[in-house]
């Protein structure tokens, strides 16, 4: 029964996880594979498959009621995707390809994952968003493509129009963003917001809605390439995506009532906890520190 | 352009706004609303019934045995195959376990088929921009079929 006990430590920690990142304005998929990589018994090729799963999944469920608002706008995902599909497949397939080319692969990984949690921690702690930036001119590719977008926004009891900037700036960004996604098993929300909402200008709302977009499309095509290797389990996929699952829901409602500080600061606490965790053990690998 | 008019049922006042939702847009989340549901019971049901009564591709006591080895060498031991493609799950939709997995395919096929819903929408550019997107999308799909790795 030794697995029974994996599966329901699994299913606890995600649905722990589901409810407090919507609390804390995080994805769940960031503090998923790093901890599961960090504390479980599993292979990193599992834990990215499963991450991606959790990671699309989440964004699977709440993209189609931000595309019918008006808020997710395929105007601005599809000249970004373009890039990012290919840097997300190609991420999986390096990723892949590590863990099973270099006998210590899966510690480089493990480091990797670290030192990317540790930007992760950074952009949360640092960067502002920007409720409605203003957008002082519109780069030519932008108004070519008629980058353009309405939503109702009930705090301002009006219809908001937006259009977008500086495309040509975003695509490298999100070549960067779609390789870590495939490649560590992310969704990558934490970088996507930023770009969108400090880069090319959308509003935070319209930001973090096609946020979720393009995630489906981005870690969609990263988990053929897990799948095409046989890098996903029943056994570890469906605890996770149903703990997460049940969990957002009860985070969702619990955050529309309050969110608390504490909790962003002990989520936060978490991630970097987990980053110098996945460094040491990615180190302990590489017989370059002690185990822990 | 044609557009969709969806009129958001809040009355404010005595103005009721309405919102100018692209159908591109409103396709394609309609179509992902109704596979994301379908894709979820599909990996949902088979998936905690493999749980529960272990009657599946794999034995639990073994994959958990195994789940610390990298998946190669994971298939290599357990069933002792090469995993290249789709047909380790494909070929025992019998299983619970493999069904399961099915269910990711269709959650992971989703995107896909909203994109294609889309793309009938779109104006002429986004009509490009998509169809490429499409093509990379089945790249992603059919490039272990077709470049076997």
């Amino acid at each position: 029964m030794d697995w029974l006990m994996w599966v329901l430590a699994l299913f606890f920690m995600t649905l722990g996880i589901g409810i407090v990142a919507p609390i804390a304005g995080v994805g769940g998929g960031v503090l998923f594979t790093p901890l599961t990589m960090a504390f479980y018994p599993f292979s990193t090729d599992f834990i990215r498959g499963a991450g991606l799963v959790m990671a699309m999944t989440s964004a699977l469920s709440s993209a189609p009621h931000f595309a019918k608002k008006g808020l997710a706008n395929l105007r601005i995902l599809a000249p970004v995707v373009i890039v990012s599909i290919i840097f997300s497949i190609l991420g999986g397939i390096i990723g892949l390809w590590v863990t099973n080319a270099f006998p210590q692969g899966k510690s480089y990984i493990k480091i990797g994952l670290g030192l990317i949690l540790f930007v992760v921690f950074l952009v949360y702690l640092f960067s502002k968003r920007v409720e409605f930036p203003q957008i002082a001119h519109i780069d030519p590719i932008s108004e070519k493509l008629d980058i353009h977008g309405m939503w109702y926004e009930p705090s301002l009891n009006k219809v908001v129009e937006y259009r977008t900037t500086n495309l040509l700036y975003a695509l490298p960004a999100f070549a960067g963003v779609g390789f870590i996604a495939g490649m560590f098993g992310l969704g990558a929300g934490w970088a996507n917001v930023p770009v969108l909402n400090l880069v090319m200008g959308a509003p935070l709302k319209v930001a973090t809605s096609t946020s979720m977009m393009i995630i489906t499309i981005n870690d969609a095509a990263a988990c053929w390439v897990y799948m095409a290797r046989g890098a996903m389990l029943a056994l570890i996929i469906v605890p996770s995506v149903l703990g997460i699952t049940i969990g957002a829901r009860i985070g969702a409602r619990i955050a529309v009532k309050s969110r608390p500080k504490s909790i962003k600061y002990l989520v936060m606490a978490i991630m970097l906890f987990a980053a110098i965790m996945d460094i040491w053990k990615g180190l302990h690998g590489l017989g370059l520190a002690p185990p822990i | 352009m044609a557009v969709v008019v969806e009129k958001e049922k809040e009355e404010l006042g005595t103005e009721l706004k309405e919102v100018i939702v692209e159908p591109m847009n409103y396709v394609f989340g309609k179509i992902m609303e109704i596979l994301t549901i379908i894709g979820l019971i599909a990996m949902f049901v088979p998936g905690i019934i493999y749980i529960v009564t272990g009657k599946g591709y794999l034995s639990r006591d073994v994959v958990v045995k195994y789940w610390g080895l990298k998946a190669s060498a994971f298939w290599k031991k357990v069933m002792g195959i090469k995993v290249f493609g789709y047909s380790w799950f494909l070929s025992h939709l019998t299983a619970t376990d493999c069904l399961s997995i099915f269910g990711v395919c269709i959650l992971a096929v989703t995107p896909l088929i909203s994109l294609i819903g889309a793309e009938v929408k779109a104006d002429k550019k986004y009509k490009v921009l998509i169809g490429i997107l499409i093509i990379e999308f089945l790249f992603a799909i059919f490039r272990p079929i077709l470049m076997g790795h």
